[in-house]
């Protein structure tokens, strides 16, 4: 099926809040939780203090960063699936830089180095299914999905071998000294520049597919690729470059949490983000602008639902479950909207 | 089988929207007779037979299978009552076996355990019957094209087959295929059964065709037995007469204009679409390029457009200069090539205006100049809409048109390439796109105009040639319609299966 963001707009925010908080309440009750004290711990959770707005704007930087990704490639019509395979090569990439520049750590320049590393990271393994599709029609979405298995396997071999650090005792790369960090705005808490980054990407990105002629390529190749043919828009280079696009945003992603918070890369540095990127791009209407409000709202469930798990049994799995029900509630609005044009 | 199957057809009238596909339309078709339905493309040959098999509802009108009336509008029971039709585009599952295929055409009767033998035997009884050779553990996908369209003949005769429909049988089969087809129809006539052929190829209905009848624009021409016809007044019946030029040519043509020498073109399948034509287009003039769909039509509208590349270099002068002038290009489906129905009007107008100077500084579009130059191309085409912003696929096939038509014309082109530019248009967006071309022509653009409708092409065009099979022809008598000593073919199909 084509996604058809025009479907989406902004004037449905109003009833998209109304669903949203329904789903919400929905999913409190099959957890079998008391519905209003749930919501005050995830209020308080995400927005209480200074703490909870912090984990929200946290959770939200790379939500919005993969958001982003996610929303460019499929602007093209390329439904990339493969956002996490790209954070993780992004950050891999990043942790390679900062082993090469362990020697000389310049605190500026080498985080602006390790994140360069993260992008171009992400963008090489956007770039492969690109080529396979547009060279021999190989489906994105498989080879996107597939890719990401390959890439969380990279990572595993390389932080327990190539880039282990010397005195780790678990597979873990070297921990990134203190000045290469991205700036934490508060020592109490861990939110860090990436925040404003992801929010000044985001811009860039709505700059980029409504204001330039690049994006401007990038969604008619999408929306009709027959009207782009027929006005030799060239359909392939825009596709490739939107996937280069969008893996070098989710490959920010991975270098945003590397250098902000996580500091070294382990298994576990693989955390879905690059996934929940795609119900962020979605609830956004594949508008930068829009994934913005769909990033903090998922990032504010994510910061309350810590909260929600500190006093009753429910915790992250509530968000995916939420995550998911927006995924197919935004996939039955569209086809109900189709349903209306067509009918009309 | 029985000898029944006599068909008759009474005032059946079917609209799309304004375009009235079907109007009033009557026919006999008699068991034991291959009947051709003849007309050229759009005359509602295609509509009338899915209204017999069901697949379409119609306005107003009736059939009888003999004597009872037939379930119009409903597939399922009109295959209950015998009437079965062969799709030009076969419905195979090209994974599935050739059993497997033909289990499928009974399926709908069956209960929920699967005997794929069982499903499949009456076709293969069938198949015994008429002594066709059947691999029923091929692939059916790895078949040549001739023995997959015998598959869906023997899927429809497992049914309770009566009448049967082919829809333009041999326009995918090679000459050998096409002869195979023949020979199978006539075993199909000799059981008995009502075979109705659609058919658009003069030749192939003098040699198979008992009897024909042609549709013109929806409506009814003439019925006859074969004997009682010659190709010539066939193709009488199916064109119409000549028309009368609107207006008269104009004399002087400018200097300048388009200048093409042995263009060569494939198609999508690497077929010769377009085998060394020439021809030159004055400014000033419109020339008209007529035949039946599938001769060329659309690849050669894809090379002057420059979409769809040459063969041969130095094909295209203009002005006596290599270079492409600038081109405005009306491509003939409006709804996939033409507009992204769910973007707005502005975009849709910027698919050639993001590469206006004045529309973008640099790598940036200038949106409120963008915003500025739809509106104005709006309102001097008079398409109606609320405004730029609104979605292409919420104005109506008129305005729709008007946009795309709008576009084409934005930068004075030097020349013009439309193809089809009214189809499905009513009378007055019909008028407004012959001005636009009329008015292009008076402001010195050399204009192709191609189109099947002969009418579109007497109207506005100053000389008319036509294409068939790829080349070019003054007159509409050597259309390649009316070659007799052989079966109009295409060269490719046969190694593609």
């Amino acid at each position: 099926m084509r996604f058809e963001p025009a479907l989406l707009r902004f004037g449905r925010w109003a009833a998209i809040l109304v669903v949203l908080l329904l789903v919400l309440i929905g999913a409190l009750v099959a957890f079998g939780l008391p519905v209003g004290e749930s919501l005050r711990l995830l209020g308080e959770g995400a927005a209480a203090d200074k703490f909870g707005v912090a984990r929200t704007l946290m959770k939200s930087t790379p939500l919005l960063l993969t958001g982003l990704g996610v929303a460019i490639a499929w602007r093209a019509g390329m439904y990339n699936i493969g956002g996490e395979g790209q954070y993780v090569v992004g950050g891999l990439l990043g942790a390679a830089c900062a082993s090469f520049l362990a020697a000389a750590p310049a605190a500026p320049l080498g985080t602006a180095g390790i994140l360069m590393a993260c992008i171009a990271g992400g963008a090489i393994w956007a770039w492969l299914p690109a080529w396979l599709y547009v060279r021999r029609g190989v489906d994105v979405v498989i080879s996107t999905i597939l890719l990401n298995f390959v890439a969380i396997q990279l990572l595993g071999y390389a932080v327990s071998g190539p880039l282990r650090g010397a005195h780790e005792q678990v597979p873990l790369t070297e921990a990134l000294p203190q000045a290469i960090m991205l700036h934490h705005f508060d020592p109490q808490t861990d939110l860090h520049m990436g925040a404003i980054l992801a929010l000044v990407t985001a811009l860039l990105a709505w700059v980029l597919l409504f204001r330039t002629k690049l994006g401007y390529e990038i969604r008619i190749s999408g929306a009709s690729p027959g009207v782009a043919r027929a006005y030799r828009i060239d359909g392939n280079r825009a596709r490739v470059l939107a996937m280069l696009l969008s893996g070098a945003l989710c490959g920010l992603a991975g270098g945003v949490e590397y250098v902000g918070s996580a500091g070294q890369l382990g298994i576990g540095f693989s955390q879905q983000w690059g996934f929940l990127g795609i119900p962020v791009a979605l609830l956004g209407a594949l508008n930068p602008i829009g994934c913005v409000p769909s990033a903090l709202f998922f990032g504010a469930l994510f910061a309350g639902s810590e909260n929600l798990g500190r006093f009753t049994s429910a915790g992250d799995t509530l968000v995916y479950v939420i995550e998911a029900l927006v995924v197919v509630g935004v996939v039955a609005l569209q086809i109900a909207a189709q349903r209306r044009t067509a009918t009309s | 089988m029985s000898s029944q199957g006599k068909l008759e057809v009474r005032d059946i009238s079917k609209s799309f929207g304004s375009l009235k596909a079907l109007d009033d339309v009557s026919a006999d078709f008699s068991p034991g007779q291959i009947h051709a339905v003849l007309g050229e493309n759009g005359a509602g040959k295609s509509t009338l037979m899915n209204v017999l098999a069901g697949f379409l509802t119609p306005d107003r009108g009736m059939a009888t299978l003999d004597g009872s009336q037939i379930p119009l509008g409903h597939p399922q029971d009109c295959r209950r009552l015998g009437i079965e039709m062969i799709h030009q585009h076969f419905t195979l599952v090209p994974a599935f076996s050739v059993e497997e295929n033909l289990a499928l055409a009974g399926l709908g009767d069956s209960s929920g355990l699967l005997d794929r033998a069982a499903l499949a035997e009456p076709s293969v009884l069938a198949a015994k019957r008429l002594n066709w050779n059947l691999d029923l553990k091929a692939r059916a996908g790895s078949l040549p094209v001739g023995a997959q369209q015998r598959i869906e003949i023997l899927k429809a005769l497992g049914g309770r087959a009566k009448v049967l429909i082919f829809d333009e049988p041999t326009a995918v089969l090679s000459p050998d295929e096409v002869e195979d087809l023949f020979r199978v129809l006539r075993e199909l006539k000799a059981e008995g059964l009502t075979v109705i052929l659609i058919a658009h190829k003069l030749a192939e209905v003098m040699a198979i065709a008992d009897a024909v009848t042609v549709l013109r624009g929806g409506r009814f021409v003439a019925s006859a037995q074969i004997g009682e016809v010659d190709a010539q007044k066939l193709a009488d019946w199916m064109v119409g007469e000549m028309p009368e030029r609107a207006a008269a040519p104009v004399a002087e043509t400018l200097e300048g204009g388009l200048e093409v020498t042995d263009l060569w073109v494939k198609g999508s399948r690497g077929e010769q679409a377009i085998r060394g034509i020439s021809f030159q287009i004055h400014r000033g003039e419109i020339l008209g390029f007529g035949g039946v769909d599938g001769n060329g039509q659309l690849e050669l509208a894809e090379a002057l457009a420059g979409v769809r590349p040459a063969e041969r270099r130095g094909w295209f002068l203009f002005d006596g200069r290599p270079d492409p002038a600038p081109v405005g290009y009306i491509p003939q489906d409006r709804q996939t090539d033409g507009l992204a129905l769910g973007m707005s009007i502005l975009d849709n107008l910027l698919v050639t205006g993001h590469r206006k100077p004045t529309l973008n500084a640099g790598p940036f579009l200038r949106m409120a100049a963008a915003v500025e130059w739809a509106r104005e191309l709006i309102a001097k085409f008079e398409v109606k809409a609320q405004g730029p912003l609104v979605p292409a696929g919420a104005l109506s096939g008129g305005n729709q048109q008007k946009l795309v038509v709008s576009r084409a014309f934005d930068e004075d082109p030097d020349l013009l390439v439309a193809v089809n530019p009214t189809r499905g248009l009513d009378i007055r967006a019909n008028r407004f796109v012959h001005e636009k071309l009329l008015e292009a022509k008076r402001h010195g653009a050399a204009v192709a105009l191609i189109s099947t409708d002969l009418d579109e092409l007497f109207a506005v065009s100053d000389r008319v040639v036509f294409l068939s099979r790829g080349e070019l022809s003054a007159s509409q008598s050597s259309l390649g319609l009316l070659g007799s000593e052989s079966v109009p073919t295409q060269e490719e199909g046969a190694g593609e299966a």
